[in-house]
């Protein structure tokens, strides 16, 4: 079922500050793909998730999932929360302390007033989808992070929704169990091909789960696209800059060619992926360190920057290694069996197709 | 280690506590124990007598006042811990009889008491007064002419609804009250329990004791109840009159002095005064009290003409055999 | 740790059972003695006498009705305005603070006599204008009834229990409840399956406590209870002791054994069904946010109905209190009673010298008192959520051991043992009577306040470091302050209208103001009574009403530092 919103808003007032959680929001969310909402914190992203489930109410706008209008300030519409017919993992999981793990799965399927062998039966499976066979009897109060996870899941997925929301589900998990929750969570999702809408602030999470990501600030959606288009040809400084390691620095466009695009940036002239721009837009360039190599590589598509190593830091898989370019830091990345040492002088390459102008 | 910090703080506000307490002892007993007699009553609203007799004698009466429910537990306690403080005792003569009983009262010859009569002179306990019942009501809703001449009245259906009176099941007053017209008022036993059951039909609204009888009254909720005449007095102005019938019946009131009391002299004195024309004609003027003192009647017109008796104070199985019968007849529901 | 914990839990064993054991032990002594004091010889005839009565059948029965009925309308009541407070956008939310503290400062003996004289059949103010309004053959209401009895005695244990579960409503994760919105519940099933089940030790702890305080309670079913000849298990105590006129306190005490037995049952009742306190933690290092309920078109109605509450326990009281202080005596309104009225209760009143002095001690004791029974209710509670063992269980029963005990009986029982101590006849005797017998009051609160901390909390404060009294004083007691300031107001307001006790205790110089009032009572002095209780009532309100604002003040850096957290917190909600 896709979710269309159009014109959404949602203010808050605290200490006599009026704080614009929403900013005339207009999103359609695709059927059948999992959709992430990402940004930082205070960005808006779970006031509009909580406006799709009905737990807030938007001051402007209109909230359609499939061909319901859930919400609509000018039609007068609310369907309430209970009606909506969504499922939901909350950032806490919200399990029912005084319910064991039955009872809280059951929980949906008791208010659909179902029969109770077909709950008890649908609970099974989900339970078993969810690698919880068993634990039907557990007070809820006696499970681990990760399986009050999974039951907060295995609750949301009971009723079999059309559209399942999540907000920061692993927030509070450890790393580990965080990134084989995450393999988890998308394998479920494939299986189940339903719209699912994650909202995160952690960039790997959504560029893991996502087909389609949002980026949002300032109450706004920045930017829209998968998480490819996102991570190498953002269109705005914030989202390129949010989404991954970046090197940022202000450019100025010098002359247009067919593929690529000239600026003047304080590390000298660069050659671009080839962007327009409004004649009055501030420019950033934009360099990921993975993509910039510790050599000199021929070619007429690579820029070449001379510099020297000031600093190495040993992270594992590489060494995070700071270059100075013309006076500018340069983020790059060394083998971790790399000959190099701090000190010494550099050649970094950056083929064209790898530099990002973003507008500011 | 700071578990006993915290119960040192506690140990501490015990121990200053009991010192502070050390300390407002001995000031009570430094304070000059020839000017104070304590006095333990039942009797109420003796505030201004009180008052009059310190200011007129120099001395300090200490009056502390015990419910009758609360008056033999508390001094035979006290007297058990050897803390009894009391001088002079007042309550009801059976109470004063058994306080007799346990070795508590002296006996003193009061010589205010010369003029009363001999029934109300018992071997150092004096009864000073009646604490008399009647009926008592509204006079904006009844007239005088229509309030009841005998008590029978009190049973014509005319007042069903519109009586207040303590309840006869648990109240001891007026159980030994009801009793007491069966023994001085009503010709035959087959009379008193017409009166009775007429009375019950009247459904009365039951109250704790007398003390919240005058109120409804007053108001207007009932017209009509069985009460104490002294209200008139101590509720003026409010609407009330009682029905003059002969005779009045009630408790009386006794007073004694304590055997070792700490200030036998101060007590003596107080009580010659107590049983003195001047304070039984405050007690008769100011709180409405029917003094034995001869003579002096409380400001209630008509009260001198009236014949006033002491009932016959019921035991405890009377009391119980009684309460039970009374609550058979009046319980309708 | 352990044995920390092990040493104060004894410690505080003995400190509680000096309070509170050693009366209940002279009552058991006195009701078993043959004596009218408690040491006699041996004998079982007050009990049989006592329980052969032939009316205690239909007394249970009317206490039974009257105790729970009271017990459930306070603790669904407190249960409505808690959330209305807490949960949603309620306009005028400072009505809150007022009610649930007003009814405690009105003496109860005023509110029963206060709506007799609203209700009475015969010529009840408001049954009049009732009448008069719809032209109804006879007075609608007749307050002497059970059902009468019920919902005034609820509306004056409404406090204990609104001051309960507000603080556990309003630390509750709100989460918990939207999710079961999502999950297809509408507002009412969510309330019904999640947030009361939640909330249950709370709503336990309150009704039983009002079931406990109901069993105790004489002044409702004095004043409108024996009008209407209906007994209970308190003034059929009262009728046992004043049907003789050598009262026998052994005999009420074999009554009040059996309100005890059921009042120590209840809370075993209460801690079998809150055993694992862990289930019931809703407050941890995460923090809350406070998601306020829209009551849309709901907001109006029930605003009315917070309107019409509030003046039924708080304005109606006080202007019948007003008006009886200002007529000579008690008359219906009209006419008359306006040309009747003067100041002469008042200047009566303010010169009394007994009055005053009664004033003076009554507030010593309510501050005094309050703030000893709130030290040692925050180290009872401590061990009674804390220190899961069979000592603090028995902790737990003893505390509430003088509270169970019908005033009347309680008191007696304390003066048997005050009078083997030097404390007898002095304030101290009071001070510690009062503190004994409502020690409940003040650990209710805060075991509530404990249940809402997790232990993680305490726990990485010793792992910083930090001894058990800096634990204590820098992380449990700051998070307390709610806590500390409802036992405190709680205690504080009880203490400044205590009768029971002080009834038996009291004596020249040591007066207090509720014997003073009882005076007046007994005098059937009802202006001046009214006086002096709207000068009682309003000296509370003041009293409490700086408490309030302290405990809200309390460490300003740290009120700053929570506001930013809230705003902070405002923002990941946004985010």
């Amino acid at each position: 079922m896709e979710i269309k919103i159009r014109g959404l808003r949602k203010r808050f007032y605290s200490e006599g500050k009026v704080i614009n959680a929403l900013d005339g929001v207009d999103l359609d969310i695709e059927a059948n793909k999992i959709f992430t909402l990402l940004g930082p914190s205070g960005c808006g992203k779970t006031t509009l998730l909580r406006c799709i489930v009905g737990l807030e109410t938007p001051d402007e706008g209109e909230i359609q999932i499939g061909d319901t209008i859930v919400w609509s300030k000018e039609k007068g519409i609310y369907v309430p929360t209970e009606k909506r017919q969504l499922g939901m993992v909350f950032q806490t999981y919200a399990i029912w302390p005084h319910m064991n793990v039955f009872n809280n799965v059951a929980y949906p399927l008791q208010n659909m007033k179902l029969p109770k062998a077909e709950i008890a039966k649908r609970v099974a499976k989900t339970l078993k989808f969810v690698q919880l066979e068993g634990y039907e009897g557990r007070p809820s109060t006696r499970l681990s992070g990760g399986q009050q996870q999974r039951v907060a899941l295995a609750r949301a997925l009971v009723a079999e929704p059309k559209v399942i929301l999540f907000d920061e589900p692993l927030s509070n998990l450890d790393a580990k169990l965080r990134e084989e929750t995450r393999k988890e969570l998308k394998t479920f999702l494939g299986e189940l091909g339903i719209t699912a809408v994650y909202v995160t602030h952690d960039r790997v999470e959504a560029l893991a789960l996502s087909d389609m990501i949002g980026v949002m600030n300032r109450g706004n959606i920045v930017e829209l696209g998968t998480p490819k288009k996102i991570y190498f040809d953002a269109d705005h400084q914030f989202v390129a800059d949010f989404i991954g390691r970046a090197n940022l620095v202000p450019a100025a466009i010098v002359a247009q060619q067919e593929a690529s695009t000239i600026v003047q940036t304080a590390l000298g002239q660069i050659k671009c992926h080839r962007r327009t721009f409004a004649a009055d837009d501030e420019l950033v360039l934009c360099l990921r360190p993975e993509f910039i190599e510790v050599e000199k590589i021929e070619g007429s598509d690579v820029n070449h920057l001379e510099g020297v190593i000031r600093q190495m830091i040993f992270v594992g898989e590489v060494y995070e290694t700071e270059v100075d370019v013309a006076g500018q830091r340069i983020m790059v990345k060394l083998d971790p069996t790399t000959p190099y040492n701090e000190g010494d002088r550099v050649t970094l390459s950056v083929k064209a197709e790898h530099c990002l102008l973003v507008s500011k | 280690m700071n578990l006993k910090k915290t119960m040192l703080v506690l140990a501490l506000v015990l121990v200053i506590s009991g010192m502070v307490f050390a300390a407002g002892k001995t000031e009570t007993v430094a304070e000059a124990p020839t000017k104070k007699v304590s006095l333990y009553a039942n009797i109420t609203a003796i505030e201004p007598i009180l008052e009059y007799y310190n200011k007129s004698t120099g001395s300090e009466v200490e009056y502390t006042r015990l419910s009758t429910a609360r008056y033999v537990s508390t001094i035979l306690t006290e007297v058990e811990a050897k803390k009894l403080t009391a001088d002079v005792v007042q309550g009801p003569l059976p109470i004063l009889e058994i306080l007799r009983e346990q070795g508590v009262l002296a006996n003193y010859k009061a010589k205010a008491a010369e003029g009363y009569p001999e029934w109300a002179k018992k071997d150092g306990i004096y009864l000073f007064g009646i604490e008399y019942v009647g009926l008592i009501y509204n006079t904006d809703l009844v007239k005088p002419e229509e309030a009841p001449k005998r008590y029978q009245d009190l049973a014509d259906p005319k007042w069903k609804g519109h009586i207040v009176m303590a309840d006869p099941a648990t109240h001891a007053t007026t159980i030994s009250w009801l009793v007491g017209l069966k023994e001085n008022v009503f010709s035959s036993e087959a009379e008193w329990r017409a009166f009775l059951k007429g009375l019950a039909a009247n459904e009365p609204m039951f109250v704790a004791s007398f003390g919240p009888t005058p109120a409804p009254l007053a108001s207007g909720e009932k017209k009509i109840g069985i009460s104490m005449p002294k209200y008139i007095v101590t509720h003026a102005p409010a609407p009330l009159d009682y029905a003059k019938i002969s005779p009045m019946l009630g408790s009386p009131r006794a007073i004694a002095l304590t055997k070792g009391a700490p200030n036998p002299r101060g007590a003596e004195q107080f009580l010659e005064f107590w049983l003195g024309a001047d304070a039984a004609g405050r007690l008769a003027n100011d709180v409405g009290e029917y003094v034995l003192a001869p003579g002096v009647y409380p400001p209630i017109a008509g009260i001198s003409e009236t014949e006033v008796i002491p009932i016959r104070e019921l035991s405890d199985e009377e009391l119980q055999k009684w309460g039970a019968e009374f609550d058979k007849i009046f319980s309708l529901k | 740790m352990e044995r920390r914990n092990r040493n104060l839990t004894y410690s505080l064993i003995v400190v509680v059972s000096l309070l509170t054991v050693a009366p209940v032990l002279m009552l058991i002594i006195g009701s078993f003695s043959n004596n009218l004091n408690s040491f006699g010889n041996f004998t079982v005839k007050k009990y049989v006498t006592v329980y052969t009565d032939p009316m205690l059948a239909s007394i249970l029965g009317n206490t039974a009705l009257f105790v729970l009925g009271s017990a459930a309308f306070a603790t669904v009541l407190a249960l409505f305005l808690a959330y209305l407070n807490n949960r949603t956008d309620i306009p005028f939310k400072f009505l809150f603070k007022v009610l649930s503290v007003m009814p405690m400062m009105i003496p109860h003996v005023l509110f029963g006599v206060s709506w007799a004289l609203l209700l009475n059949p015969s010529n009840g103010i408001l049954n009049m204008w009732l009448q008069k309004l719809f032209m109804l053959p006879k007075a609608p209401f007749n307050i002497y009834t059970l059902p009468g009895m019920i919902v005034v005695e609820g509306l004056l244990d409404l406090p204990v229990a609104y001051l309960i579960i507000s603080p556990a409503m309003g630390a509750f994760d709100a989460s918990l409840e939207e999710s079961s919105r999502v999950f297809k519940s509408g507002p009412i099933k969510t309330l019904f399956r999640i947030t009361l089940p939640i909330l249950r030790p709370a709503i336990m702890a309150a009704f039983i406590l009002c079931v406990v305080r109901g069993l105790a309670s004489f002044s409702v079913p004095s004043v409108l209870g024996m009008p209407g000849r209906i007994y209970v298990l308190s003034t059929f105590i009262y009728r046992v002791v004043t049907m003789s006129l050598i009262a026998d306190y052994g005999k009420a005490a074999a009554i009040g054994m059996s309100i005890l037995v059921i009042s120590v049952g209840l809370i075993y009742v209460y801690r079998y069904f809150t055993r694992s306190s862990d289930k019931f933690v809703t407050v941890s290092s995460r923090g809350f946010k406070p998601t306020v309920v829209e009551l849309r078109k709901a907001k109006i109605p029930l605003f009315i109905v917070l309107l019409i509450i509030s003046f039924v326990l708080i304005v109606l009281p006080v202007l019948v209190l007003l008006y009886t202080s200002l007529i000579p005596y008690v008359m219906v309104p009209g006419r008359q009673a306006f040309s009747a009225m003067s100041l002469q209760n008042w200047r009566v009143v303010i010169k009394d010298p007994i009055s005053l002095r009664s004033l003076n001690n009554s507030l010593f004791l309510g501050l005094a008192g309050a703030t000893l029974g709130a030290f040692l209710s925050i180290l009872v509670a401590y061990v009674i959520v804390k220190v899961k063992s069979k000592a603090s269980g028995f902790l737990e029963s003893i505390s509430f051991l003088s509270f169970s005990f019908p005033g009347i009986v309680i008191g007696i029982g304390f003066m048997w043992y005050f009078v083997r101590t030097p404390l007898y006849a002095t304030i101290w005797a009071l001070f510690f009577g009062y503190v004994a017998t409502y020690l409940p009051y003040g650990i209710r609160p805060m075991t509530s306040a404990f249940v809402q901390i997790h232990s993680s909390l305490e726990e990485s404060s010793l792992v910083c470091g930090a001894s058990f009294a800096t634990t204590m004083r820098r992380i449990v007691i700051p998070l307390l302050v709610p806590g500390i300031v409802s036992s405190w107001v709680l205690l504080a307001s009880m203490f400044f209208r205590e009768l029971s006790i002080s009834v038996v205790l009291s004596r020249p110089g040591t007066e207090v103001l509720a014997v003073q009032i009882l005076r007046f009572s007994e005098d059937g002095q009802w202006g001046r009574l009214s006086a002096l209780g709207l000068i009682m009532i309003a000296i509370s309100t003041i009293m409490v009403a700086t408490v309030n604002a302290i405990g809200s003040r309390f460490k300003p850096g740290e009120v700053r530092e929570k506001r930013t957290k809230v705003a902070a917190q405002r923002l990941v909600a946004i985010g």
